[in-house]
């Protein structure tokens, strides 16, 4: 008895129940369709959605926010780790503070920027960058003060400069850990988006979630649900190979 | 149970890994036979993966055997027997978040010994291995010898007739088990108890035996027993005696082409 | 010349900083947008004289609590099962990964739609950030016991509750403490995200409300109020962590 195989049955039994229960519960009218609308309807709005006028629009407002964060976040936060990891004592004295910082959820400090930015893109890029910048300062710093001291004597001894040192010995062997601050900055900065979108805001796929929440359209609603969750699919998807990139010695 | 019948009685048992049909497939034990007397201490040596430790399990029924039957005075073995079989592991078989002392007091614990009795036994045991100063001492608060001090004594509390030790000295430096073997012996000698012991090192098995069983390659099974005829404790001039070379070397000549089949290199050359 | 201790030179920055607000506040702010910390201080007094919003920290921390506990019980059953069954773990472990994959901030408007926009909705979107953490935590510990510590206690003649009892139980604790403090983070985050999306008794009334009236000085004072509770209790997990893993440190 081959138990991978029962493993996937398993899986795919649980899948396929939560999919019955849906069609059934729907159909029966047990649930009314405002809380839950039936397969079909959803699938009709996803499809329909690429023909909506104010669709693109919307993607396009989030995936701006999006990149503007993360770009800020990433030359923000790289430099900060940088300045940071120079000295030991710079290490001692900002890491905890900046860890202690991380532990503290950022989206709190939404209703300020709102306040400062207005309601729209500022104040989602503000936010975005924000949280993001947390994850990519503390993997630099981590990445850069970690690196093993036997390959820096190593270095020394071959009469590397501090420069190469730098550029051929700390950076390729922080590379990893500083690639993978940038994949949790990028997930929480479009994390920290669609929330700020639901939270306030007047454009952004958020945004059209909690429109047709507001107005009831739930099978509307569910599609773009299913779209922003294959959009946040797509990033992690994207940031993932593109961190695998950097990691090419690791892999046997 | 007959009074006549051997400590532990192996006959014809194997053991094989993985699902047939399956390409991991391994046999560990192709057939292994063997009797050990009362009191008598047996070294199982052979290359890696020969199914010595495989073999160990087998006898303190931490597992079946696929094949072949196993019997302990007289009875077969049918699972775990922990008024009869004692184990000592690698160092890591200590409990990290219990001091030496309830270590040691574990065993009895799960055995439903009443607690006077076992802080009283822990307290003998722990004196015998040496450790009395560090009853209250963490695992990770030892070093290496004497966390396997500490595994012996646990061992030695559950006053079982069979100690079946799997490389109990494996993350030992070469200076600690030399030392480690001499104080065994002593522990031992006066201890009549039946022992069986798995090893890398062919001086360690002809300084503690009184046999030792040559394992063949995978699948095992036992190729040889050597028997050493030297009195018990014994001592550091045993370990630079010509005899216990000689032995080694013999051991040696027996494990070379086993060895050297499973590193997959062709059998030497005769006159090499 | 001697470097002062990391800790007070931690301390001297953020007095640093803070000056450079209160400097720049005064000068330059726009007091509709912003203002000095001295403010802000003040702020605090008035706002905890307002029964209102002192009623509302209650009403949030409450949510915060309840939360909290159903994500660790949930989530170490879960957890438990998924890391002791090989069988259990191939069947569940991907599909909890996957859950934990999807930003879950997008079917925020669904909580408020099948719980309502009272403390319901505010703690089953608490749960939901914070079963996953611990589930893997969790899980992770159990999967990590050292296959040699089951034999061992299997040859002393341990049972299925024996072994649980004193080797797996005992193992899982510094996990269970990671898990919570993980579990904490995410449940505040849950929590306070669904607070400020729509409020009715709970803090996010008041941080519209001050938003919406430009009132910096209430709003500074607030969130000041809700990070220092989020830090109080991160602190306390980090703590109990810190306490519970001494024998992690071997």
């Amino acid at each position: 008895m081959n138990s991978r195989v029962t493993q996937r049955l398993v899986q795919a039994a649980f899948v396929a129940s939560i999919a019955l229960l849906w069609h059934f519960a729907t159909a029966s009218g047990r649930v009314a369709p405002l809380l839950l609308p039936p397969m079909p309807a959803v699938g009709h709005e996803l499809s329909a959605l690429a023909a909506d006028a104010d669709f693109w629009p919307d993607l396009r407002t989030t995936l701006f926010e999006l990149v503007m964060a993360f770009l800020l976040a990433a030359a923000a936060g790289t430099a900060a780790g940088y300045a940071v990891s120079r000295t030991r004592y710079a290490v001692r004295t900002f890491e905890p503070l900046m860890a202690g910082m991380y532990a503290v959820p950022a989206i709190l400090l939404f209703p300020l920027y709102v306040l400062f930015f207005g309601l729209g893109p500022g104040s989602k890029i503000a936010i975005g960058a924000t949280i993001a910048f947390f994850p990519v300062a503390l993997s630099t710093i981590t990445g850069l003060s970690g690196v093993n001291r036997l390959y820096l004597t190593a270095a020394r001894s071959m009469g590397a400069s501090s420069g190469q040192t730098f550029r051929l010995v700390m950076l390729p062997a922080a590379l990893p850990a500083i690639l993978a601050g940038l994949r949790i900055g990028a997930n929480a900065a479009f994390m920290a988006i669609l929330g700020a979108e639901t939270i306030a805001s007047f454009a952004g796929l958020g945004h059209r979630i909690v429109s047709m929440a507001e107005s009831m359209d739930t099978a509307k609603m569910f599609a773009n649900i299913v779209l922003a969750m294959s959009v946040a699919a797509m990033i992690n998807i994207a940031v993932s190979a593109a961190e695998k990139r950097g990691w090419k010695h690791e892999q046997a | 149970m007959t009074p006549a019948a051997p400590a532990i009685r192996v006959q014809n048992v194997s053991q094989t890994y993985g699902a047939a049909g399956d390409p991991r497939r391994v046999v560990a034990l192709g057939g292994a036979s063997l009797e050990i007397a009362r009191g008598e201490m047996v070294c199982l040596v052979g290359p890696s993966g020969c199914g010595k430790s495989t073999l160990l399990n087998l006898i303190g029924g931490l597992a079946t055997p696929e094949s072949g039957n196993i019997w302990i005075d007289g009875e077969p073995v049918r699972g775990p027997q922990p008024q009869k079989v004692a184990f000592v592991f690698q160092e890591s078989a200590l409990f990290p978040w219990r001091t030496i002392q309830e270590n040691v007091e574990l065993g009895m614990e799960f055995q439903g010994v009443p607690v006077s009795e076992r802080a009283s036994r822990a307290r003998e045991s722990l004196a015998t291995a040496g450790l009395s100063a560090f009853a209250s001492h963490y695992p990770r608060q030892l070093s290496g010898g004497m966390k396997q001090r500490a595994q012996l004594a646990r061992a030695l509390a559950l006053r079982t007739g069979i100690l079946l030790m799997d490389e109990p000295f494996a993350a030992l430096d070469e200076q600690t088990r030399m030392v480690f073997g001499e104080e065994l012996s002593l522990l031992l000698a006066n201890a009549g108890k039946t022992i069986v012991l798995v090893t890398h090192s062919l001086t360690e098995a002809v300084f503690l035996a009184d046999r030792v069983a040559v394992f063949s390659a995978r699948p095992g099974r036992i190729k040889q027993i050597v028997s050493v005829d030297e009195e018990h404790p014994r001592r550091q001039s045993f370990m630079t005696s010509p005899k216990l070379a000689q032995l080694r070397n013999e051991l040696y000549d027996l494990l070379h082409d086993e060895i050297r089949s499973t590193m997959n290199l062709p059998a030497a050359e005769p006159g090499q | 010349m001697s470097r002062p201790e990391p800790a007070v030179a931690r301390l001297a920055v953020i007095a640093l900083l803070l000056g450079i607000w209160e400097v720049a506040a005064r000068a330059f702010g726009n007091p509709l947008f912003i203002c000095p910390p001295s403010r802000v201080v003040a702020a605090f007094a008035a706002l905890f004289r307002d029964a209102d919003v002192v009623e509302a920290v209650y009403y949030t921390s409450f949510e915060i609590l309840v939360a909290f506990v159903i994500a660790v019980v949930i989530g170490f059953a879960l957890g438990l099962a998924v890391g002791l069954h090989r069988f259990t773990r191939g069947a569940m472990y991907p599909v909890i990964l996957l859950l934990y994959a999807m930003p879950q901030v997008t079917i925020l408007p669904l909580f408020v739609v099948v719980f309502g926009i009272g403390a319901v909705s505010k703690i089953a979107f608490g749960v939901s950030h914070g079963v996953f953490p611990m589930i893997m935590t969790v899980a992770a510990g159990a999967q990590s016991i050292e296959p040699i510590l089951l034999r061992s206690a299997r040859s002393m003649g341990a049972n299925r509750m024996q072994v649980l009892r004193y080797v797996v139980f005992p193992h899982l604790v510094p996990s269970f403490f990671a898990g919570m403090r993980l579990a904490m983070t995410a449940v505040l985050l849950g929590v306070l995200v669904a607070e400020l999306y729509v409020s009715q008794a709970g803090v996010g009334r008041f941080t519209s409300a001050f938003t919406q009236t430009f009132q910096p000085a209430n709003l500074f004072a607030l969130i000041g109020v809700l990070a220092a509770l989020a830090i109080t209790l991160n602190e306390l997990c980090r703590r109990a962590e810190l306490r519970f893993s001494r024998w992690c440190a071997g």
